[in-house]
């Protein structure tokens, strides 16, 4: 059965999810859930198929088959707008920021809080509403009016975190956060994590570092080959199982007793 | 409680730096400018007189009209280099419809609608289509002088003084000119759109990370077009600006207007990547142009030192824009 416990509901369930380019089985039959306010952590070697998962999850590849299932419901994304109207929001690995807007600019670009019947911004309400989503996010950003170029990496991607969150989503996907972050910055960001599964925002994790994954994951699944291979539970699982499961040490073993 | 305070020290230090950074080229031109000024007023006779003064802003007028639009299109990290031609067109245009007995007010209106159509070829080629936007406003820049010039077959055509748009050029209103009045009226509104609208902040935005925002839901290639109708349309008002004046218009007028107007947005610390824009920068430079040339011709110094001077100003003020100024801000480019 998907459901783990009585009454709750899983925020979504992905099933028998099947994507081909041409010859290659990017996707063969991938079967994903997700509870409320659950940290998953998805990984797997390169091409794997996490990012494509991923990418169908929030509308930006059409699988050939299969089925989402969000909050009990069946649903079929034709563009990432449909999934974000839903509550699916995805960070992208490179960052996607404008350097040269300031922190409060960044976090609600293209939804700007509107005075003078839409025409001006209202410059104070998104200093303020900048101010409140930070702090509530135990982001520790000193200044809104300065320009995201002028911050560190890792606030950076505190700042995008936090731009994903601010439009209320339910799942919230995170491609590679913590890659290319210094070793203090990488602490800011699974805080942040942590902050927001509290608040009940189910979270995906796609990341390499996998130290990171026991720190905050509930539950860790692998992907090998466009299958989802292992589902383990972050705190009974080693970094050995892990690894060797990422990259299907036994399978290839039984494979060669076969031969 | 400490967690303030340090927030409070941060503040204070992050933000200067940080505004002196962004603002270090504002911040010296119109050092530039005040130098310039005090000079001038010691060398030349009748350069600090209220004629000679509003003289100036007459003559700046058209180049400030259209370098505020054109700061919007160099913030996206675009250029526009048909303004030029679109001023001599637009001019010739208005005195021929006039000669042939055409209403002032409908021309007036038909002549900048044509202004911002060419502005929308301009943008639709270089936002819907990506090509360059070097490339297709230099062909337009051809295009336009071309029209023009078969237009009016090469000569001048006199605007009769008693139509009242003749007012527009020469016109003064409680002593100003109108001239200066309307560029100082386009030069708030741009401030005010580029600084205080979603419009000012997709455009910084489209020049900073295009696809950053495009993710954001925002129209960004919609945005990119706008600009440019916004510069031919602002052409086309300095054209006609420029025809009244003189109540004449020429295909030969605005030559090496582009040069003029990118030269006063870059030295106003708008940088030519896009994603950063000063609209204040912008009036600065345009001050600092015309004070430079009324100056040098009030010294009796050949005016053929003028676009000598300008060129040279054009080449430092983007040499500290990317070498010097950069070194204060966090913010690279």
């Amino acid at each position: 059965m998907t459901d783990q416990k009585a009454g709750r509901v899983d925020r979504v369930v992905m099933r028998d999810i099947r994507k081909r380019y041409g010859m290659v089985d990017a996707l063969r039959g991938v079967t994903l859930r997700v509870g409320p306010g659950e940290v998953v952590g998805l990984v797997g070697d390169n091409a794997a198929g996490k990012s494509t998962l991923m990418k169908v999850l929030a509308g930006a590849v059409v699988p050939d088959s299969g089925e989402i299932v969000f909050d009990g419901r069946t649903v079929s994304f034709a563009t990432p707008k449909d999934a974000r109207e839903l509550g699916i929001e995805m960070v992208y690995q490179d960052l996607a920021l404008c350097d040269d807007i300031d922190v409060a600019g960044n976090l609600f670009l293209g939804r700007e809080p509107r005075k003078a019947g839409g025409m001006l911004l209202d410059v104070r309400k998104m200093h303020a509403d900048a101010r409140r989503h930070l702090d509530a996010l135990n982001i520790r950003i000193p200044l809104t009016d300065i320009p995201v170029g002028g911050l560190s990496g890792g606030q950076r991607q505190a700042v995008a975190i936090a731009r994903a969150v601010t439009f209320g989503p339910k799942l919230l996907i995170l491609d590679e956060p913590t890659a290319a972050l210094a070793v203090a910055e990488v602490e800011t960001v699974l805080e942040l994590i942590k902050t927001v599964s509290a608040q009940g925002v189910s979270v995906i994790l796609i990341t390499h570092r996998l130290q990171d994954l026991f720190r905050v994951c509930d539950r860790l699944c692998v992907m090998y080959e466009g299958t989802l291979r292992a589902d383990l539970d972050a705190r009974s699982t080693s970094l050995e199982r892990l690894v060797s499961e990422i990259v299907a040490h036994d399978t290839e073993e039984k494979e060669g007793r076969r031969r | 409680m400490t967690v303030t305070s340090q927030r409070v020290v941060t503040t204070r230090s992050a933000r200067a730096s940080a505004h002196i950074g962004r603002h270090a080229q504002t911040i010296a031109i119109a050092v530039v400018l005040v130098a310039l000024l005090i000079f001038f007023a010691f060398t030349a006779d009748r350069f600090a007189t209220t004629g000679n003064l509003f003289n100036l802003m007459r003559q700046i007028a058209p180049t400030l009209i259209v370098a505020t639009a054109m700061t919007f299109v160099i913030g996206t990290a675009g250029i526009d280099l048909s303004v030029g031609s679109t001023v001599a067109l637009s001019g010739s245009l208005l005195a021929i419809v006039l000669q042939n007995g055409w209403d002032p007010t409908v021309a007036l209106i038909a002549i900048i609608a044509l202004g911002a159509l060419i502005g929308f070829v301009n943008g639709w080629f270089s936002s819907y289509q990506h090509i360059p936007p070097f490339i297709v406003t230099l062909a337009m820049l051809s295009i336009m002088r071309g029209t023009a010039l078969r237009a009016t077959e090469g000569y001048s055509t006199p605007i009769d003084g008693d139509l009242w748009i003749v007012q527009i050029g020469q016109g003064r209103i409680a002593g100003v000119p109108i001239p200066a009045i309307l560029a100082v009226v386009v030069a708030l509104v741009g401030w005010l759109v580029l600084t205080r609208t979603p419009f000012g902040r997709y455009v910084i935005g489209l020049g900073s990370n295009g696809e950053s925002l495009r993710r954001t839901g925002v129209n960004t290639r919609k945005v990119g077009l706008a600009v440019y109708v916004l510069t031919g349309a602002a052409a086309a008002v300095a054209g006609v600006l420029i025809a009244t004046r003189l109540s004449s218009g020429s295909s030969n007028a605005g030559s090496g207007f582009e040069l003029e107007v990118i030269t006063a947005v870059v030295l106003g610390g708008t940088s030519l990547f896009g994603g950063r824009a000063s609209m204040l920068g912008t009036i600065l430079g345009a001050l600092t142009l015309g004070v430079i040339a009324n100056g040098l011709v009030l010294l009796h110094v050949s005016p053929f030192y003028v676009q000598i001077v300008q060129g040279g100003i054009l080449l430092l003020a983007i040499f500290a824009n990317s070498k010097v100024w950069a070194k204060f801000g966090a913010i690279r480019k």
